[in-house]
Parts: structure tokens; C-alpha cells; sequence
């Protein structure tokens, strides 16, 4: 095989060569939807400085160059069995390579999505008369509604279609390269985030219970990272007091177009009461009308606005020694039609942080809950010093089980035994 | 061989029956001596004949009933196992208790329940055992559950809260000891008696120690090193030169012993 492969090389090198002189007029079509694969124009100047001076993170295999890479901030793209076979290939765009099938299988693409992009065409103008109907014409505004929805979502699922089988497409969205703003890259994001890391997610809310505690029901449908610093943390993890002091950054991925106004809520539903010897909740955070979409996902709790924004600012999780580890649920909450709500009534409303349950906050200003996260806190080396430093209350106190007094001993049916 | 032990029981029977049979003045004579002579057969093997004639008489086991004696079949039987409910639905149970025992998952944990590694169902909670069905759950399992009050129902609704205890009381945090105490000896004239020695004094010198000895607490016997400031290089996962000097010692130390194990038994020989 080897010697085959070695013989061939030359020849293939030379089609290569040709084929791409040859076609080099044609390829460069445009497209009237979207710019999806842009032909990569082959490098002529030589690299000034060795390999392992400036590594290229789409070529680089040795582990030693990637962490240095890592460390100073760039991702390898792709796998490392991809990068080294692009070390000795000629990195032809895919319009240029000198594969028979593989180009008669594009030519079938390209025609649907061609057939895709007039469909779309008229979509769009049955979806523009529809719309210019007054309800009378279409037989009730509910009839309508309904059947612009419906034109909608078509409309939606045709701009999927349309690139959903072009191979440019599919590696910009593997080298995280995808331009969110498009449809069919927030289709493939959201694909991938429901095959794994949606499902860990509400497997660790429903089992840690903090669907049924904190809010009655929950279906993410945006996909939350939680970081503190630099640390991501994944969801359920326990995190030390020290470096939950400040409040944490969150990277909130949509996958529909258009912006939303979210409100953000931490409630720890396992605040200790001895009294009633029971839990009680506590709100950690709370900031409303904060806008999200899915090209702009950072936000930072941290640097949210204090008049307009922030209602109950960042209170440092801790758990007192002794007492069963703390949850703390975060949950992503979309403003009823994306209104914002009146901050100043907000905050004259809801500044208890005993008092203030998730629920009835949901009931009272329409909100619903459209992604989650959450990280855990016990009792570590660190706790006592953050407790100091908020004031806590019961800092030299622990909690310890109290004594189960046994039942006393009753012979079960004494006549018998006698 | 087989004839005279096949003719014996017959002979035995017919001693048996001759009164009855001489009673009868039809057949006066002898009735091997009839069987036989109306019989084909030479008169040593009368056998065929005479089974035909006592057919009545004769037992047959089939196959259709037991082979085998039934004689200690109850003795096989084991004790019971005392398995069941051991409390009852409604009654009053602490952490701990034992509500069900069962060969198998019979009944599950249900709401403040766990289960034991012989699927014995307890209670994790103070309160009453309720026994319920939760097909929101799963549609098939029995379970048992212990709730907080008298009245309250199973299943709880699936989107209500947890109900929960804390069943805990703040105690002031107790203050880390930092100077550890060590067993002393006392010999006097009750015996050899073992007690504590204060943190203080632990460190005054050699002390009368468990075993008639005078000597180090074991705990800074471990801190010899530390005291006389040796320390180890720490552990460097990168440091493959070290790991390779020390790994190529262990082979030669190796090496070494097995060259030594084969002297051995080329000077037993």
C-alpha cells in the first residue's frame, strides 16, 4: 500500500495542480443566501521563523506545542489525527478536489439547495401576504396567528435545510468557527448541546431535586456555562467558599434568533432553620431585564447595572459546619414577550432575601424558566475566613445530629409466647 | 441362579394359600403341581404360568409414582424467616427502624426509606410508615414511605417541594487541639496502668510506656525526620532522569537477586 501510495504521490500532485489551475475561473460563484465557504487561498510566502517558534494551531501535533498554545490562549482546531493529515496535504478547498464522486455528490447539493432557496423565495412572499391580510380576509385573528406560525417555522426549517448538507458548513461548525447569527449554526449548536450536555444537566437538576424545590418545572432550552474566574464549573459541582466570594460569569447560549430580557436568579433552597427544624430558601442573587441573544452570551453577574439591572446583588455562598451540603440552582428566566419589567416596583418588592421564593416571583411577573445551572457548597478550610468577611451570624457554630431516641421495647403479642 | 430365588416367594405363597385353596373341592390337588402340568414348559421354569395365575396378587410400582422413600422430607423443611411487614401502615417509626423484610425487591423505598443490601426496607425519618403506589414514578413498584404527620397522603404531588428535617442542633465548634497526648504506663501495686499523658507534658522526655519501656511517643517517633530536618525531594511527574536512574536500580537490584536465587540451587546440586 505504502509503495503504491508513494508511486501515485507525484502523479496526484501534478492533477492536483492542474485541476485547480483549471478550474480556479469557476469555482469562485456567489451566493446569494449566505457566504458560507470561503475559498482558502494557498499560502505562497514561506514562514519567516521555524515551526515550534509559532506554532499554527490548525496544524499542530505535538503535545508539547499544543499545551504551549493552550496556555497562551488559542485551541488546537479540530483533532489532532485531522492536523497532522493537514500537515501534508495541499489544503484544497473543497470545490478543487480531484475526486470524481465527491464532485458529482456536490453537484446533487448544490442543486437542492438551490430548489432549497426558492422555496425559501417563496415562502417569504406567501409568508409577506399572509401577514398584510387583515383578520376578516383570513377567517379570525386566531386563524391567522396560527398560520403565520406555522409559515414561520417552515420558513425557519427551509433556512436549515438549505445548508444543512453543505461539507464547508459542517467543518466551520466543528472548528468553532460558526457564525451564530445563522440559522443552520445555531441548529447544529443546539444539536450538539441537546445530545450531552443538555441531558447531564437536567439529570443533575432533577436528581439533586431542585426542579421540584426551587421551581415547579423546568425545560432548558439555552445552554448556560457557569465560570468562577477562569474555572468553569460544571453543573452540581462543589465549589470551595473562597471562590464563590465574587459573583460568577455566565456564558448563556441561545439558539433562537432575536434578543430576550432574562431574569437571573441564585436561590440556595437548604438554608438551615433550627427553629422550625427545617430549610429555608435564600435568593443569592436576583437581576432582571438583562438582554441575551445568541451572538452576544457573556454575562457578568459581577458587572451588571446596579440601577437598572441588579436587585439583589452577589451574597457569598456558605454552609455551616455540620450541615448538609448546599445547592445553589441558578435559573435563566425569560420576561413575558421580552418586556422589561419596572425595575424600581421590583426592587421596592423584592428586597428580602429570606423572604423572596422563585415561585412566586415566576407567578407574579410571568416569567418563564428557560435554562438552569447549578453548583454545590459545603463546610471546607475556607468557609470560616468568607464568613468573617460577610458577617455571618452563626460563624462559631456548628450543627451536629441530634440524639434518635429509640422506641421503647413492647413485646409484640405477649399471650402467645407464653 | 434366578430360578430358585423366583420360585421361593411363590412356595411362600402357596403355603399361604393351600387352606383356603384345599377348602375348595375343585381344585383338590396341589396347585404348583396343576400349574405346572398344564404348562409347556419343562417343570424346573414354572414362572410364566404361575405370575398369570397370581396376577391379583402380585404389586406393581409404576413409574408415575415416587422412586424414592419420603421418609425425611419434613426435615428437609427450613425454619421460616421471619420475613414480612414489621410495621404496620400508619404506625409510628424512628430513623432506623426496620418496616419490611422481603427475599428480593418486593416493596421499594419510597419517600424517607432506604434499603438495606438484603432489600430490607427501614426508615430514614421519624414518623408514620405510609404503604402507597406512585405511577408517576414507576407504574408497576409498590412502595413504602414515611411522612411527617398523622394525616398526610402518598404520593406528594410531582411538582410540590421536598418535605424535609433538619433534625439538627447548633453546637458551639469545638477548638482544634494542636499539641497531641500520648498513652503512659504506671506500674505500681495494682498492676500495670495505661493512661493518658496531658498535650503539655508529652514532649518532657522518655516516658514509662505501654510494654515496660522508656521511650519516644510513637507520634514523634514518626516526626524524627522532620525534627532532624531531612526532607524529601518531593515527587516531579516530569522528571523522567530521575525516574529512569531509579527504575534502572530496581532492575539491576532485580537482576542482582535472581542471579543469586540460581547460585543457590546450582550449589544444592
Amino acid at each position: 500500500m505504502a509503495h503504491c501510495e508513494r508511486a501515485s504521490k507525484p502523479l496526484l500532485q501534478c492533477l492536483r495542480n492542474t485541476y485547480s489551475r483549471g478550474v480556479a475561473g469557476v469555482q469562485l460563484q456567489t451566493r446569494a443566501f449566505q457566504s458560507t465557504a470561503s475559498v482558502r487561498e494557498p499560502e505562497a510566502e514561506t514562514p519567516s521563523q521555524p515551526f515550534h517558534k509559532a506554532p499554527d494551531p490548525s496544524l499542530v501535533t505535538s503535545p508539547r506545542l499544543e499545551r504551549r498554545l493552550l496556555r497562551q490562549g488559542t485551541t488546537p482546531i479540530g483533532s489532532r489525527r485531522r492536523r497532522a493529515a493537514l500537515q501534508d496535504s495541499e489544503n484544497l478547498p473543497f470545490e478543487q478536489l480531484p475526486y470524481q464522486c465527491f464532485q458529482e455528490a456536490r453537484k446533487i447539493l448544490l442543486a437542492d439547495r438551490e430548489e432549497k432557496l426558492k422555496e425559501i423565495e417563496v415562502m417569504r412572499q406567501r409568508l409577506a401576504r399572509q401577514e398584510a391580510l387583515t383578520d376578516q380576509e383570513s377567517g379570525g385573528a386566531k386563524a391567522k396567528k396560527s398560520r403565520v406560525t406555522a409559515m414561520q417555522l417552515h420558513l425557519e426549517r427551509l433556512k436549515v435545510l438549505a445548508d444543512i448538507n453543505d461539507p464547508a458548513v459542517k467543518r466551520k461548525f466543528e472548528d468553532n468557527e460558526g457564525d451564530m447569527s445563522k440559522p443552520i449554526y445555531r441548529f447544529l449548536a443546539d444539536r450538539k448541546w441537546r445530545e450531552y450536555r443538555r441531558k447531564i444537566l437536567v439529570q443533575r437538576i432533577t436528581q439533586m431535586n431542585v426542579v421540584p424545590d426551587v421551581l415547579p418545572h423546568c425545560d432548558p432550552v439555552v445552554d448556560t456555562k457557569l465560570y468562577f474566574g477562569k474555572r468553569q464549573v460544571q453543573a452540581g459541582e462543589f465549589v470551595d467558599a473562597k471562590l464563590s466570594t465574587s459573583a460568577p460569569k455566565l456564558d448563556v447560549q441561545m439558539f433562537e434568533g432575536g434578543e430576550k430580557l432574562v431574569t437571573i436568579a441564585v436561590v440556595d433552597p437548604d438554608v438551615p432553620n433550627v427553629e422550625n427544624n427545617n430549610f429555608d430558601y435564600k435568593t443569592h442573587f436576583l437581576a432582571v431585564n438583562v438582554p441575551i441573544s445568541a451572538t452576544s452570551t457573556k454575562v457578568d453577574l459581577a458587572q451588571l447595572l446596579e440601577d437598572s439591572q441588579v436587585v439583589l446583588p452577589w451574597l457569598p455562598p456558605v454552609a455551616q459546619k455540620g450541615s448538609p451540603y448546599h445547592r445553589l440552582s441558578l435559573f435563566i428566566m425569560e420576561q413575558k414577550d421580552s418586556q422589561p419589567l419596572d425595575f424600581a416596583a421590583f426592587k421596592a418588592k423584592e428586597n428580602n432575601r429570606d423572604t423572596t421564593l422563585l415561585r412566586s416571583l415566576q407567578s407574579r411577573y410571568h416569567l418563564k424558566a428557560i435554562g438552569a445551572h447549578l453548583f454545590r457548597t459545603q463546610w471546607d478550610d475556607t468557609t470560616l475566613e468568607v464568613m468573617k468577611e460577610i458577617g455571618f451570624d452563626n460563624a462559631n457554630v456548628e450543627l451536629r445530629r441530634k440524639r434518635v431516641e429509640p422506641l421503647p421495647y413492647k413485646r409484640r403479642n405477649p399471650s402467645s409466647f407464653r | 441362579m434366578f430360578k430358585p430365588r423366583v420360585l421361593t416367594p411363590l412356595r411362600a405363597l402357596e403355603r399361604a394359600f393351600t387352606p383356603a385353596i384345599r377348602s375348595t373341592p375343585t381344585q383338590s390337588q396341589s396347585l404348583l403341581r396343576t400349574l405346572s402340568a398344564t404348562s409347556t414348559f419343562p417343570k424346573t421354569t414354572p414362572t410364566p404360568s404361575l405370575s398369570r395365575a397370581l396376577l391379583p396378587f402380585t404389586q406393581v410400582r409404576h413409574a408415575s409414582h415416587a422412586s424414592q422413600g419420603t421418609a425425611n422430607q419434613h426435615s428437609r423443611d427450613p425454619a421460616g424467616k421471619r420475613l414480612g411487614a414489621k410495621r404496620s401502615g400508619g404506625e409510628y417509626v424512628v430513623t432506623g427502624c426496620i418496616i419490611f423484610r422481603q427475599r428480593g425487591s418486593l416493596w421499594f423505598p419510597g419517600e424517607n426509606c432506604g434499603m438495606g443490601r438484603d432489600h430490607t426496607i427501614y426508615a430514614t425519618q421519624s414518623g408514620y410508615v405510609r404503604y402507597y403506589l406512585d405511577p408517576l414514578k414507576h407504574p408497576k413498584r409498590r412502595y413504602i414511605g414515611v411522612v411527617f404527620d398523622k394525616d398526610e397522603k402518598l404520593p406528594h404531588p410531582r411538582n410540590a417541594p421536598s418535605r424535609r428535617k433538619l433534625n439538627m442542633a447548633p453546637v458551639p465548634m469545638a477548638e482544634r487541639v494542636e499539641a497531641q497526648s500520648d498513652l503512659v504506663a504506671s506500674v505500681d501495686e495494682n498492676g500495670v496502668r495505661v493512661t493518658d499523658v496531658p498535650a503539655v507534658e508529652a514532649e518532657s522526655g522518655l516516658q514509662m510506656r505501654p510494654g515496660y519501656m522508656y521511650r519516644e511517643a510513637n507520634w514523634e517517633i514518626g516526626r524524627a525526620a522532620e525534627k532532624a530536618g531531612i526532607t524529601a525531594m518531593p515527587h516531579d511527574r516530569g522528571n523522567r532522569w530521575l525516574a529512569w536512574r531509579k527504575r534502572q536500580q530496581r532492575a539491576e537490584r532485580a537482576a542482582q537477586l535472581k542471579s543469586l536465587k540460581g547460585k543457590k540451587k546450582t550449589a544444592k546440586k
